[in-house]
């Protein structure tokens, strides 16, 4: 805590209690230890930036304030006063609010609607009168929203303002903005920013989570930075720390696992894939793969580097064939220049991990063995059916080959873990002679021992003359298996970065948006 | 003749209507309730029975409201409480109504009661034209005429409408809001029960003022399907429930204008205009499905 | 938590990866809701919420849910018994007439089996689209339909063929017109997304009411007194019957029909892919599996296999179309199915119970002067207790 925001909150409110103070907070889940000793203190007039990599335990400290989850040690004060929300009505109560990442706006219902859903108000919804209230909020807290629009045809930013007002309207003076910007366009953020800052002129205290140092810079008064579920930085005046050391505290240092001698790519050989301005629609409809040119090559390894949902999937998913482009060009080996589908990927020789197992490629009710066949290819035939025995001979083979010990061959995946689901999808992906790998987070809930051993079955792909794609959010894994980084940042790849000689930081720069 | 088939029309689409407001109210909710059908059975028959044991048909409107929420509650049961398959649940409910209203309905088969009369709205049935086609009808006839758009003002203007609507849209919402998803579930699906058992008891004690077996004859799988080509909405629902109210007035219609119509192909045009209509609205007013109900209708993705 | 699972599959510990790990959380029939929550809320992955209908973890298998059943099937024995009680009739006289009318006279019990072979025939017709995750509630129909084929092929066919070809004839006339209409049903659900449900319940009013149509004006036959019917088929044109027996052999068909569906459906890649496409289309798209031509053939044959239904009903029972033709066969192999989880080998079993329960009706009606319908609450009361309390799926919430 800085005298000089403190100083700035005296002055503004006259009341030096903290709005929030957090105490040591820790929280497990099993072995895992999602948030440990943690603190934080918003003092009322402030922001409060908390940043941090996916998974440094953010979620679930906002979930503990917000009463979502019951904290195992610690304690917190609302005003002074010790709290203990056992759930997002007690929080609300507090005068805590939430803005999720996800937002929990009804999309088919107006924005007055959402309002009144949040704001019981007698048994009729009095439509006109809550639009009045709305409108004059609107004014009041300077976030324009047009209380009668249906939320499903407002923007993303829109939507944001619509979930922000009805926050305050029901009563937060705590406001937890998690990842707001992370869907926005860049004068939206502008936008928003100027919100945040009128809000907190106003004497409410915002926490505000982002990935982006820029907008830690613009506008936090301090900053949390989280680590593997710990606090590096707690309540720290940001400008008492240049890019570099607030970049550093993100992401840490970590010695590379895995190194090796990188044979230099054969640059004149033909691409196994190639997008040329690819252009997509996300599954939310807004364009979330912006003119794309990628190249690559065989013998090589291209990893994707990336916040969260900068469009990834999508690049995977356009690689493959399973979504179509609205612009540009995207082939696979010798596929047809007039649009490719999932059969054309497939026989052009693409493998894939996809970056939801559960929802894109589980069947839960059929087995280990039975998924062996869900690969698009050419499956061994016994009369009318599948020659089974065939494909469990095969899957001993693959299941060698790969290395990763599947679980038992007449398990159903339904009773499988998510660590196991990855290792059969891995097995049956990686164990052929494809031309391209797409792998999308391949060592997803894998121990150690099998994370390595991914990579080296990725490696051996490479080494075989295929091209692999592969996208982590584990920069490490990446700078220690490719051979060039692809930095996605909001849909746009904004860099392609030779890992020989590549820094964290240069990478870590691009991936929030700034330049290497 | 015009004028008697839209008196018809009217009198024969009420039963639909109250059907369809019901089932719109359930698959507001994310419920879709093939049993509707198996409702206005047992509605018919429950209406029917209290009429005749009371000789006060406003009773057996009540019986029948009573006896089809009861079986819609069983729909809730199984589908909220226990995450059966919508669709084999109410189908079976369906043909449980059957059995049951075969079971106790043969004491009522040729059994007069005291039932609805039409009565003629003094002034306003003079009208000609209009008078005999909209205010020359039994009671219910007439609380249908203010029932679509009180629903429809439940459903759009009051709080028990807004959480109806959010269960159908995004139910998890209302948890994040402190509401019950399942309760709100529970009371939409029994008051939709209830309106199709008002709907049964209008045959059976205003239309058709008697009992038989399986007299439903469908028409609250049509109401079923009514709701989608309203788009969910009660205004649409009474205009379309009039529709059908033509349809199925036209054979008896033609009969006795001397018209030779086989009158089996008449009986089959209401389903088959319900298919054409389907056929040509379904893709857009698909789209205008409550986002959950979508999903239940989607149990299997195409593409 | 995640210890016990990890007992269980036996393929070695994980913690995790990334910067923080993801626990290798067990989703099976073990997890208390508790801890399913939390999982939820931990792995980033979504874990399935349900465990599908036929092939759940062996764990939950077993006497416990053999126990259920019982438990369930009781309940609805006990259930109907209250409704007859509550009518006036005795029921441990129903179930005592029921039990010696059904099962101690060996006319009843062919009565049985010949009741059962259409309903596991339009049984199948349900089986069939279920393993792609479609719901075909239009067996009634199509079966109707399947018999309008039948009888259209006896009609036309009989004075110029030799009987032998009309058989023939009107099996795949049955067959086509079992599918065709099937088919309206899928092109709306391929074409304008309207849920086959729906429309093939829809269906159903429109093949009944084609049927009446028929028989009540260019089908009518002439001699007949009373009802209206068809005219009844040649009889060198019925089905054969098994020497000393009322058994024809539509009855062999059926357990035929079980028996190819059967292995259709798990011996052969076809089969395979329709239960992919059932337990999760986007894996099947991802596969590049013909999505929409599995939709379409599934329910096509649901509607030949119905159609089937109809024709063994026509040639090997009834002879003629007549307004009762055919009636309630379609629902209750409706229920057939599921209370057989859309197996083609129990759904034999259940066809059988359920025709047994059906031809049950019949001594009702005369020893207790009860309606034959009344069954139909035992039927539905059955398949409410199996839908509820024998199911393993949980809740949604």
């Amino acid at each position: 805590m800085t005298s000089d925001a403190v100083a700035r909150a005296e002055s503004r409110v006259g009341k030096p209690t903290a709005l929030l103070e957090v105490r040591s907070l820790t929280k497990r889940f099993g072995e895992v230890l999602a948030n440990s000793d943690v603190d934080l203190t918003v003092m009322p007039g402030t922001v409060h930036g908390l940043i941090g990599e996916n998974g440094a335990g953010k979620s679930t400290l906002l979930k503990m304030i917000y009463g979502v989850y019951t904290p195992d040690e610690g304690r917190m004060f609302v005003d002074g006063n010790l709290v203990a929300p056992g759930n997002p009505a007690d929080a609300r109560g507090l005068g805590i609010g939430m803005v999720f990442q996800d937002l929990r706006l009804v999309p088919a219902l107006t924005v007055a609607e959402n309002i009144a859903l949040a704001l019981p108000d007698g048994p009729t919804l009095k439509l006109r009168a809550l639009s009045a209230k709305i409108e004059a909020a609107s004014k009041e807290f300077g976030l324009a929203v047009d209380p009668t629009a249906k939320v499903r045809h407002l923007s993303i930013g829109e939507r944001q303002r619509a979930e922000i007002l009805k926050v305050l309207m029901t009563g937060a003076r705590l406001v937890i903005l998690d990842e707001p910007t992370s869907v926005l366009a860049p004068q939206e953020v502008e936008a928003l920013l100027t919100v945040v800052a009128s809000l907190r002129d106003q004497g409410l205290g915002i926490v505000l989570v982002t990935h982006k140092l820029n907008e830690v810079r613009a506008i936090a008064d301090q900053v949390t930075v989280l680590r593997g579920g710990q606090a590096v930085l707690t309540s720290a005046d940001p400008n008492d720390f240049s890019d570099e050391e607030l970049v550093e505290a993100m992401v840490g240092r970590r010695v590379p696992p895995l190194s090796r001698v990188r044979q230099p790519v054969p640059a004149s050989e033909r691409a196994v894939l190639e997008l040329q301005g690819a252009t997509a629609l996300g599954d939310r409809g807004y364009v979330a793969l912006k003119g794309v040119d990628l190249e690559v090559h065989p013998g090589e390894l291209v990893g994707v580097a990336g916040v969260a949902g900068s469009g990834q999937k999508e690049l995977c998913e356009v690689a493959l064939g399973l979504r179509p482009v609205s612009a540009g060009s995207v082939r696979v080996g010798d596929s047809p220049a007039s649009g490719l589908g999932p059969s054309e990927a497939i026989a052009a020789g693409a493998v894939a991990i996809p970056e939801d197992p559960v929802a894109d490629a589980v069947v839960p009710g059929l087995s280990v063995l039975e998924h062996m066949v869900l690969d698009g290819r050419e499956v061994p035939r016994r009369g009318f059916g599948i020659d089974w025995q065939a494909v469990d001979a095969r899957t001993t083979a693959l299941d060698e080959r790969v290395g990763l010990r599947m679980a038992p061959k007449k398990r159903t995946l339904a009773s499988l873990s998510g660590g196991n689901i990855q290792r059969v999808l891995l097995t049956r992906e990686l164990g052929q002679d494809a031309t391209l790998v797409v792998a999308a987070y391949p060592s997803r809930g894998l121990d150690v021992a099998n994370t390595r051993r991914t990579q080296e079955v990725l490696l051996e792909h490479r080494a075989r003359g295929a091209a692999v794609l592969m996208v982590s959010e584990d920069l490490d894994e990446l700078i220690s298996v490719a051979d060039r980084i692809a930095v996605m940042h909001d849909g746009h790849l904004v860099g392609v970065i030779e890992t020989a000689g590549a820094d964290r930081m240069s990478i870590g720069r691009l991936m929030l948006g700034g330049v290497a | 003749m015009i004028i008697d088939l839209l008196a018809g029309a009217v009198r024969g689409g009420t039963s639909i209507m109250y059907a369809g407001l019901g089932e719109t109210i359930s698959e507001r909710a994310g419920i879709i309730n093939l049993g509707t059908e198996g409702s206005m059975l047992l509605g018919a028959l429950g209406g029917y029975a209290v009429t005749a044991h009371t000789g006060n048909p406003w009773l057996g409107v009540l019986g029948g409201a009573m006896a089809g929420a009861l079986l819609s509650l069983v729909h809730a049961v199984l589908v909220v409480s226990r995450g059966a398959n919508q669709f084999a649940s109410g189908l079976t409910l369906y043909f449980l109504a059957l059995g049951v209203t075969a079971l106790f309905g043969v004491d009522y088969v040729s059994r007069q009661i005291n039932s609805f009369t039409p009565y003629a709205v003094p002034g306003l049935s003079d009208i000609p034209g209009l008078g005999p086609i909209l205010f020359d009808h039994d009671p219910l006839v007439y609380i249908a005429f203010v029932a679509a758009p009180i629903i429809w003002w439940v459903l759009f203007r009051t709080r028990v409408g807004l959480l109806v609507r959010t269960a159908g849209e995004r139910s998890e919402a209302l948890g994040v809001n402190g509401y019950s998803i399942k309760a709100v579930r529970y009371w939409s699906t029994v008051a939709g029960g209830a309106l199709a058992g008002i709907g049964g008891a209008h045959i059976s004690i205003a239309y058709a003022n008697s009992w038989f077996e399986n007299m439903i004859a469908g028409r609250g799988f049509i109401a079923v399907a009514l709701v989608i080509f309203a788009m969910w909405n009660p205004l649409r629902i009474m205009a379309g429930a009039y529709l059908f109210g033509i349809a199925l007035s036209l054979a008896s219609v033609l009969q006795t204008a001397g018209y030779a119509v086989n009158q089996f192909a008449l009986a089959a045009v209401p389903f088959v205009l319900t298919l054409v209509v389907l056929a040509v609205l379904g893709k857009r007013t698909m789209l205008a499905a409550p986002d959950e109900l979508s999903k239940v209708f989607d149990n299997s993705r195409t593409a | 938590m995640t210890q016990e699972a990890q007992g269980t599959s036996g393929t070695g510990t994980e913690t995790g990866a990334g910067t923080i790990p993801e626990p290798d959380t067990e989703v099976s029939t073990v997890s208390a809701d508790e801890t399913a929550a939390v999982a939820a809320a931990i792995v980033a992955t979504a874990l399935p919420a349900e465990v599908p209908t036929d092939r759940g973890p062996k764990i939950s298998a077993g006497w416990s849910t053999g126990l259920r059943w019982f438990v369930a099937l009781l309940a609805g024995l006990i259930l109907f018994g209250a409704f007859v009680l509550a009518n006036g009739a005795d029921p441990i006289q129903v179930y005592a007439d029921i039990w010696t009318s059904t099962l101690t006279q060996s006319g009843q019990f062919q009565q049985i089996i010949l009741r059962a072979a259409p309903i596991a025939l339009a049984g199948l017709a349900v089986v069939v689209p279920a393993r792609a995750g479609l719901v075909n509630v239009g067996g009634e129909g199509q079966l109707i339909i399947g018999g309008i084929g039948a009888a259209a092929a006896a009609l036309w066919l009989t004075p110029l063929m030799s009987p032998w070809v009309v058989v023939i004839a009107m099996m795949l006339f049955a067959m086509v017109a079992g599918a065709l209409w099937a088919g309206i049903a899928a092109a709306m659900r391929l074409v304008v997304k309207v849920n086959e449900a729906v429309t093939t319940m829809l269906l159903n009013y429109v093949a009944l009411y084609t049927m009446l149509f028929l028989i009540l004006g260019p089908w009518k036959d002439p001699k007949a007194l009373g009802q209206s019917t068809s005219v009844e088929l040649n009889d060198a044109a019925k089905l054969p019957v098994i020497a000393g027996t009322q058994i024809h052999i539509g009855v062999i068909i059926a357990v035929v029909a079980a028996f190819a569906v059967w292995f259709a459906l798990t011996r052969t890649t076809w089969g395979f892919r329709l239960s992919v496409v059932g337990g999760n289309g986007e894996a099947a798209r991802r596969a590049g599996m013909p999505v929409v031509t599995l939709i379409l053939t599934a329910l096509l044959l649901g509607g030949a296999l119905a159609g089937l239904a109809g024709f063994v009903q026509f040639a090997g029972m009834e002879y003629k179309l007549r307004p009762t033709f055919g009636l309630t066969i379609g629902y209750v192999a409706f229920l057939a199915s599921w209370l057989s989880r859309h197996k083609p080998l129990p759904l034999l079993l259940a066809s059988v119970v359920l025709a047994a329960i059906a031809v049950s009706g019949n001594s009702l009606q005369i020893n207790s002067g009860l309606p034959a319908a009344s069954v139909n609450i035992l039927m539905g009361l059955l398949l409410v207790a199996v839908l509820g309390w024998t199911s393993p799926r949980k809740a949604t919430s």
